[in-house]
Order: C-alpha cells, then structure tokens, then sequence
C-alpha cells in the first residue's frame, strides 16, 4: 500500500466545505489534532476551481496554473502533503501534479506566464509535487490512523443502519491510487468500523455517482434527481439510517435535495447525511454544532443526536447501576 | 584508461593463398584483376572463372595440398552466400582457416570508378590475408544431451507432449502436483468442434489419449508430485522434486470405494467447482489416473475407519514427502492456468447470489458426470432457469489495475458451446450473451451462426452491476448498438472469467530463472518467429502457460515442442565454436558477467564461473564488464579484429577517406542487399563482418582511429537482445574518444534492417559527407 503521512500535511480548504458544510473542515481538524496528524491550512491557497472546471467555465490550462500557484504554498510552507476534504479538489490536483510533471511543454507554459506578471518564484519545478506520493484524501489519512479513531470513541451508533456513498473523483477517476478498492470501494465502511459499527456493505447502486453530476444538476435536472432518487430508494428499501460521505459536493445533492426528491416521488426517506469526518467527530465526543455543524444541513440532524446521546445515557445509567 | 594497443603478432611463415574469382565477369568487368593479382603478396594468387563451380573445388584443393597452404582467402562474393560451400572446398584445411573477401556485393557491385575499385578489392584481399593469419583451427562443440525430458504439469498439453516425446524415442518424466493427471479438460464437460457444428464429449476425446500417456514405457507418470529446484549444466537440467504421499498404496488398491462409505468427513469437491461434496479419502473422479484412491491429508481427522474396512491393506496414514532427484536433457513448462477471481468483480454479485456461477461451473452443471448429472438446474432451487445472461469478458480486456489487458481468446466459444448445449436440450430457456466484441476467427464463425440461428441472443454491452430484484436477478447493461440501457430480468447469470497465469507457471518461472511476460505468462525468445522456445536453452513452452489458447491450439504447441525437444536429442547440437571462455585463474567471481548477460549463459558451479556453450552466443558482452580480463572469446577474435582493422587501412593514402564499417549479421546482408540491387555509395566504406557489435569494443575504435581511419560506422539490428547494451555503451565510447583527443563525431552508431537497404547506402554517403567536412 502507499506511504500515508501524517507530518507535513497542508489540509487543503474546498469551496463546497466552506460555503456549505464547514462542519467538514472543523470536524478534520478536530479529529486530525486528537489522532496526532501535524497540518497547517493556508489562508493563501485558493479554490482548485473543479466546479467551474467541470462546467466549462475553466479550461484545463486555468486549472493548472491556479494548481501550481497552489503547489507553490505548499511547497513554501514547507507542508508538500495535500490533504483534500473534498474529492473534486483531489482530482483535480492529481491531475494537474501529473500534467506539471510530465508535460514539459505545459509546464514551460505555465512558468511563463508566472514570469509575464513578475511571480517568477511561484515557478512550478518538476516532480515537486508528486500525484501519488503527495496528494491524499482525508479519508486516506484517517485510514492510516484507524487505531487512533477506535481509541477515541465515545458513543454508540450500533443501533444504526449505516451505508457507504464513495465519491466518483476518489475511485472512478485516479483508480490507480485508491485504496481499499475502487470497484467495492470500502474505504468509509473500514473507517466507520473503526467507530465500532459494521456499514450494511454492498447494497444495489452502491457504486453509482450522487447524481449532481456539477452542471447536471442545473442543467439536467430531471436526470440528476432521477439518479439521486434511485439512489435513496435504494437505501430506502435496505432501512438505512444514515448515509456516510466523503464529498461536499455529494452531500449536497442528497441532504439539500432529500426533501425535494421526497416529494417528487411522494415518498418518505428518512436517510440523514453526514461527512465521514462529521461522524466520527460526533462519536468522539465534539460539539454538534461548535465542531460538527449540523446547523448547516438540510435534514435536520438534531433527532440523531438525541438518539445517539440517550443510547448513552441509558448505557450510563446501567453501568452505574452495575457498579452501584 | 590505456587505450593504445599495438598491432597483434603476426604468425610468421604461414603459408597463404588467395583465389580470385571473376564471377563471370560480375567482379572482372569493374576490378582489374590482373592488377589486383600483381599488387597481392602471397605464396599462392589465382584467378579462376567461377569458384563456386565443382571445378574451382578441384583448383582449390590441389593448391591446399600440394603448395602446403595453410590459410586460404577467397576473395569473391559475400560469406553469407557461400562461407559453407568454401569452407567445404579447402579441406583438408581447418574450415575456420579459410576467409572471403567480399568483391562482388561490396565492391563491383557498388562502384563505378575502375580504377578506385580495383584499389578496394587489394585493401579488402590484404584485410582478409591479414585476418586470416590470426586464424585458429577450431572445431564446431557438438553438445550431447541425456536422451530424456521433464515436463511439467500433466494436462492436455503436457500429456501430448509426453506422447510425442516418447515416441521418438526419448524418456520421458511427466510430472503433476494433483493427485491425477488430466488438468483442466477433465472438468469442461463437451469441447465445440467448428467443423461439425457440434459438441464433443470431452472426457471421451481426452480419455483414449491419457490411455496412450500411462501404456507408453517411455513415460513416467509423476502425480502428487512438483519440481522444487532445477539448474542448468552442459544442456542438462538437475532437477528436484518434491512427492507427497498419496496415503493409499496405489498398487494395493483397487478403488472399490469401501473408504468412502466409512469417511466422516466431508469437504467441497473442487472437481465440481466445489458444486458438491467429497470425503477426505477419495478418487479425484472417475477416468483419474493413477487408478486409486488418496487421501486428503489436511481435512483427514486420522479416525482410521478406511484402513479397518480396506480389504486390501492399502491405506497408510503415516508418510512423508519424498525427494527424487532426476538429471534430464530438457524441460518442457506445460504448467497451464486458473481462471480469474469472479470475487475481483464485485459489481456482478458472484458472493452475493448464489444463481451468479462461472462458465467452468456451468460446464460442471452440463456435465453428466457433474453435480447434477447433467441437469441444468439453479443451484438457489433447483428449477431449469427461464432465462440466462452470460456476461463476456470478466476480468479480460480490462485496463483497470485488477484486470488483464489481454483477450483470454476462448471465452466467446466457451459462452456460446454452454449456449449450444443448453438451446438444444432447454429450448424453452433464453439465452442472451452480453459481449465486447465476439471474437470467433475461421471457421469458429460458423459455430458462431449455428448459435445464432438456435435463438440465441446478443447484446454488444459490459454489463455495468448484477442486482436482484425480488426472485429475480437483474442485469444492467447498455446496449452500445442500440444505444439504450436495459436492465434484464434473469434466473442465472454465467460470468466468463478470464484465463490467468497458474500459480505453477509462476513458481516453475521462478525456479528456472525463466523469463516471464508483462502478463505474467512464459515469455517466448520470439514471440513472432520463435514460439515455444524461452529463454533458457533446452526448456521449452507449450498450452496455456505461454498464454490464453483452447485445446487445439494447446496440442499444436505440444507437438510443435516436443519436436524442438527432438532437434537437441537425435543428433545433438552443433554449436559455432567462437563462444566466451573464462580463465579461471583469472577470474575473481564477481559475477558481472551473469548479471549483463542476456541469454543467461553464464551461472556459478562449484565456485567457479560456469560458461553454457548451448546459450553462449558469443556476443562478447561479457568481456565489456570483466575488469581483470578473464573473458574471451574463443578462436581468437580479438586478434582477427585487429588484424582486419590493420589491413583495411594498411595502404591508405594521405587524401583518401576510409570509414571502417562494422556490421552484424543483418547489417552485413542489408549492405550485401545494396550490392545486388546495384546501389552504389562512396568507395571509402570497408565493410568488416563481425557476430555481434559487442565484440567491438572501444580499443579497437581508438585503435582504427589511431592509425588512419577517418570514421567508424557501427550497424545493428535492434531486435538484438543486447541492443539496447548497445546503444548505451556508444555514449561512453564517444567521451572516451574524445579523452584520446580525436573528434567523437567519427563514430556513428545507426540500426539497421534488411530491407532498408537504401536507407543503409544513404546512412553511408552522409556519414562520408560529414567526415569530408570534419577535416
């Protein structure tokens, strides 16, 4: 398996997770510091601009000098791991550390421009950066510290019938580097373990995208809802409580699109939706809304909460009642 | 680095003669043979009208024996059309005392100018005289190897070999790590025959042919039993097996299956597919062979209730591994291969459903002598499945890091034989074949057609996911011709797993140092022009261990390496003699020499380097690496080089270019090529014929260089096993060139190809261009 860091790690901040859940970027945090993973976030680092990318407002030659301008922060910090919480930023930067590092007529491109508006040091200089060795998913340092999680863990979700949803820029797209498989993706299922729950593993349409698809969504929406319907039903017909994610982008699609499905379908879902690193915060005891930031979700999550911390009051109690 | 080296030692007092052919005027009409015969120093100068004829045999012969000579130098056409006729033409002379100075092909063929030609032809007369003085008698090594051959793994494929080997005569080890021999044909039930439209059975085609295999007294039947370790002398392999016991006297017993009735455990029957269930005691089915039981030693509980009921006393429960060392002359690697892991594909549900099986379990299903005699049925609930989806390609033409990138080439009839069958006998079943591409080459299309026609029905799409919707399981697939997605409600679906490399294929690669490909199968020396032989000399290839092939083709192989076997066999090999040699004194076993060389000619035995005359090809690579010069190459050629770089040069006068051409086999004919069609380039090209460029080394560069030659012109072809050595080793050479103080753009390196002569003769005028305008 590849070398996984947990030193030198500049966790690297997504539009999506800001604008939408910035649970996601508190809760890695909260998580990274009790599991011991040295990062630092940078206030300089900008947007990898995936979903105008993706929605052809970026060309793929934007992309790559805004990703070398962002290699160069990492680079200057000192901090050459990228952590990604969001998986469009993970592919995009694979991408575009592969692009920096085999195509000298590109790269040449790019330091030009560099130097046409004076920002000769933001050079990009080949193999700096390196796609495989360098730029990870959260959830892949997480993996690395599975133990640390188990160790942490306060509360019980056994109760819980929980699914998987792995985001498409993780597995589809730089398959070469998944772990933990990439046509079963297992990745959230092995860390929600940690937590000490199984997931429901395989369940139909398991492998199929959230639907948002970027523009799709806007677009194309009676296709995307379709996708994203198919999906819930799915989940629907296996009793699942709660969906794990990995992807803002993904999670926007079913928990602010949920209801709206629901009554397109005129059927009751009722799936929360939490980012892994939102899960496992609230397992480990972090504040729903200081840390997790379930305020900013569409399916209100405070039923959860309520169900999680009265199954631990009442193991509390008994094990008071055992003791005393 | 000392690069000066002196001219070799002329022997003295050697007596030479030179014959000069006219080639009915092909070389008499351009080279001015009268002033060549004047110019020649030698005890003997003749000139003769046609020297091939049985006449110029006469003439030569006489003169060899009655003026003593003791080197002979035909200077005519090129060696490669008649180095043999000559060197039969100057016995009683050692053969290897002869040499041809090429001046047809490389000189009246390619020049004009008479005067300049005729020049050449003394310049390339003295550079084979001076060649030829450094000659050594030397006789061809003929290698005999032990009459008999291992091969491994005992399916159709080593079985028919083992048949073809014994019946020329060679004895012969057919070792199997199973139980029985038989392989994988035993278990596919009915094999498809494309010429009669129909099914065989397979076990009836197979069974007449493992008959011959265990009558024949050439052949010794190994089971239980695998190769451990294996090396390579002197044409012959050593090697060591490995035999587990059987547990059962396979003498003694005479399968009346009294144990089996008693055995109280039971484990899954991988002969099924693990489809049914077998006791720990067993027979691996019917037909097995050897005819007894065996034992199952790791499920055995050793309750010992099969030895009390046995009648004949032939159930040992104590026994260990047996160690049979056996010396053979060759190796045949008919290891075979597994099917992929449907479980790699999780989107098809194979763990998940118990109605989503392999075409291999299917043909079990179809097999009269499978689980269900015969019967198609589902294995959820027993009932004839409504409709089946076969899914193609399962692990095969797949570029994602799991999959193989290759087509596993039977998979198509494989799928449509299981549809034939069950269309015939299940009319009422549906039957859709979801592929890629139907790949059914000659006459395979018109089994394809009868497919067809029986109702069977395609869909060109790879399903993306297998789900299950109440009773029924669900294909999703887009129908790429129709452009539309479907999603087929099915009973059972059939995946066709791809062929892999066995684990066997691997382990015996491993053992022999045999080269294997990206896919992980045995690598032939050629995968075009030289199948079934690999890289080690004497160890051969044939069926699936070299790749994905059916039955047929597994034969053709078998046969095709059992002849190669027979080549080493009946006459032994007659191997060139100008192979390395080591000095051992010399040598300090560091062992460069075995990691550079690519035909792994060189091993270490009894601490002292041991050089395979059989692989040697005597490119001279090793000699590049060996710091105390222990290597050389026997027959003198160092020496020989020298000698002709001496003569090539010897009267060049102050205004003339010469460029000394160095060119292996396939160069050498690609410049004989632009004799024949009559392309002409400058007359400062003196072509010298050399085994391999590797013998060409940097001190005969700087040695040419040194003493007039104004460039140095290397050709090789790069299909080359070294050739990429090669052209590594040409940088270094230039620096070196320059370290002398001479201009590295005298060298050129260039590939070279038979056919592209022209390009060749252009490559030549250009070089000659450049070094005018270098001085």
């Amino acid at each position: 398996m590849k070398n996984i860091p947990d030193k030198n790690v500049i966790l690297f901040k997504s539009c999506l997770v800001s604008g939408e859940y910035p649970g996601i970027e508190t809760s890695t945090k909260y998580i990274f510091d009790k599991v011991g993973i040295d990062y630092i976030v940078n206030d300089r680092q900008s947007c990898c601009t995936g979903l105008g990318h993706y929605s052809d407002v970026f060309d793929q030659f934007s992309t790559t000098i805004v990703g070398a301008r962002n290699f160069n922060i990492a680079n200057k910090t000192n901090h050459t791991n990228l952590a990604m919480m969001c998986a469009t930023c993970y592919a995009i930067n694979k991408k575009v550390a592969k692009l920096l590092n085999t195509n000298d007529e590109i790269r040449d491109k790019v330091n030009d421009v560099f130097e046409e508006v004076n920002f000769d040091e933001m050079k990009y200089e080949k193999g700096s950066i390196d796609s495989t060795e360098n730029i990870f998913h959260v959830v892949e340092l997480l993996f690395n510290k599975k133990d640390e999680i188990a160790k942490n863990i306060q509360f019980d979700l056994s109760k819980f019938r929980i699914a998987t949803h792995h985001a498409c820029h993780y597995c589809k797209v730089q398959y070469e580097d998944t772990i933990e498989g990439f046509r079963d993706p297992k990745i959230l299922d092995e860390l929600v373990k940690s937590c000490g729950v199984e997931t429901i593993g395989w369940y139909d349409h398991k492998r199929s995208t959230c639907g948002a698809g970027f523009r799709q969504r806007f677009v194309n929406k009676d296709l995307s809802m379709e996708v994203t319907g198919e999906k819930l039903l799915s989940l629907k017909n296996e009793d699942t409580d709660i969906l794990v994610h990995m992807c803002p982008n993904c999670q926007m699609q079913f928990d602010r699109y949920q209801p709206y499905i629901s009554k397109e379908l005129d059927t009751e879902f009722n799936i929360f939706h939490l980012n892994i690193v939102q899960l496992i915060a609230l397992v480990m005891g972090a504040d729903p809304y200081k840390i997790v930031g379930i305020q900013t979700h569409t399916v209100p999550l405070e039923p959860l909460i309520e169900e999680i911390e009265a199954i631990s009051n009442k193991k509390d109690k008994e094990l008071k009642k055992s003791i005393g | 680095m000392n690069t000066s080296v002196k001219s070799p030692i002329t022997p003295k007092n050697l007596r030479v003669g030179v014959f000069i052919c006219e080639c009915g005027g092909n070389i008499s009409d351009i080279v001015d043979i009268e002033k060549v015969k004047s110019s020649i120093n030698a005890d003997v100068v003749g000139e003769f009208e046609n020297l091939c004829s049985l006449n110029g045999r006469k003439i030569i012969r006489d003169n060899v024996i009655n003026k003593n000579l003791d080197r002979v130098v035909i200077a005519a056409c090129s060696p490669i059309t008649h180095e043999k006729t000559f060197q039969d033409y100057v016995k009683p002379l050692n053969p290897y005392l002869m040499d041809m100075a090429n001046l047809r092909e490389h000189c009246s063929w390619v020049h004009d100018d008479k005067k300049k030609a005729t020049e050449k032809a003394i310049t390339l007369i003295n550079a084979s005289i001076e060649k030829v003085k450094q000659a050594q008698a030397v006789d061809p090594i003929l290698c005999q190897t032990t009459e008999s051959a291992a091969v491994i793994g005992g399916g159709i494929s080593g079985i028919s070999t083992a048949i073809s080997l014994a019946k020329q005569g060679v004895k012969t080890y057919l070792i199997e790590q199973n139980p029985s021999i038989g392989g994988k044909m035993v278990k596919i039930g009915k094999v498809f025959s494309p010429v009669k439209l129909a099914e065989e059975c397979g076990m009836c085609l197979l069974n007449p042919v493992i008959n011959e295999a265990i009558w024949n007294e050439n052949i010794e039947i190994m089971t239980n039993t695998k190769a451990i370790s294996a090396e390579r002398r002197a044409g012959n392999f050593n090697i060591l097996l490995e035999s587990k016991p059987r547990y059962v006297d396979e003498k003694k017993c005479i399968s009346c299956g009294k144990c089996i009735e008693v055995c109280p455990v039971e484990v899954p029957d991988s002969w099924n597919d693990g489809l049914s269930m077998r006791k720990a005691i067993y027979k691996p089915f019917s037909q097995s062979y050897p005819d007894a039981y065996t034992i199952d030693i790791e499920n055995c509980e050793k309750c010992g209730k099969c030895k009390k009921v046995c009648t004949m006393d032939a159930i040992y429960l104590k026994g260990e591994n047996e160690m049979i060392p056996l010396n053979v002359g060759s190796l045949i690697i008919a290891t075979g291969h597994k099917t992929f892991d449907p479980n790699l594909r999780p989107e098809y549900g194979y763990d998940r459903y118990e109605d989503v099986i392999t075409q291999s379990e299917l043909g079990r299903i179809m097999g009269v002598n499978g689980p269900t005699k015969g019967k198609l049925k589902m294995l959820s609930n027993g009932k004839v499945p409504r409709r089946i989806v076969m899914i193609q390609c399962v692990g095969s033409r797949d570029e994602k890091p799991d999959g193989h990138r290759y087509c596993s080439q039977v998979c198509c009839m494989v799928a449509l034989k299981n549809a034939n069958i069950i269309k015939h006998k299940y009319p009422d079943t549906d039957i859709i074949i979801c592929y890629t591409d139907i790949r059914t080459p000659g006459m395979y299309e018109k089994y394809y057609k009868h497919g067809q026609e029986s109702g069977i029905r395609l869909i060109r799409g790879r399903p993306g996911e297998v789900s299950k919707k109440g009773d029924s399981l669900v294909v999703r697939v887009e129908d790429t011709i129709q452009k539309e997605f479907t999603e087929i409600e099915t009973d059972m679906v059939v995946l066709s797993t791809a062929i892999e490399p066995s684990e066997g294929t691997k382990e015996i690669a491993e053992i022999m140092n045999i080269g294997l490909t990206e896919d992980m199968f045995i690598k032939e020396t050629h995968p075009k022009i030289k199948p079934v032989t690999t890289d080690v000399k004497g160890a051969f290839v044939c069926g699936t261990a070299q790749g994905p092939k059916d039955i047929t083709n597994s034969i053709i192989q078998a046969n095709a390496a059992s002849s190669k076997v027979a080549e080493i066999m009946n006459n032994g090999l007659e191997i060139e003699p100008f192979i390395a040699e080591i000095d051992p004194e010399i040598c300090n076993l560091c062992e460069k020499c075995i990691d550079i060389c690519k035909y792994k000619a060189m091993s270490i035995k009894d601490d002292k380097i041991y050089i395979d005359p059989l692989s040697c090809s005597g490119c001279g690579k090793c000699l590049t690496v060996c710091e105390p010069n222990a290597i050389n190459i026997h027959g003198n050629i160092d020496e020989k080089i020298f000698a002709t770089i001496d003569g090539m040069l010897k009267d060049k006068k102050e205004e003339e270019t010469r460029i000394l051409v160095f060119l292996d086999q396939v160069g050498y004919t690609a410049a004989d090529n632009i004799g024949v069609n009559r392309v002409n380039y400058p007359e400062s090209i003196y072509i010298i014929k050399i085994h391999s460029v590797n013998r060409v080394m940097l001190k005969h560069i700087i040695y040419a260089l040194q003493r007039g030659a104004d460039g140095i012109f290397i050709g090789e072809y790069p299909g080359d096993l070294m050739y990429h050595e090669v052209e590594k080793k040409m940088d270094q050479i230039r620096k070196e060139i320059e370290a002398n103080g001479m201009n590295p753009e005298r060298l050129e390196f260039s590939n070279v190809y038979i056919p592209y002569f022209k390009g060749l003769a252009e490559k030549f005028q250009k070089f000659d261009n450049k070094l005018k305008s270098l001085s």
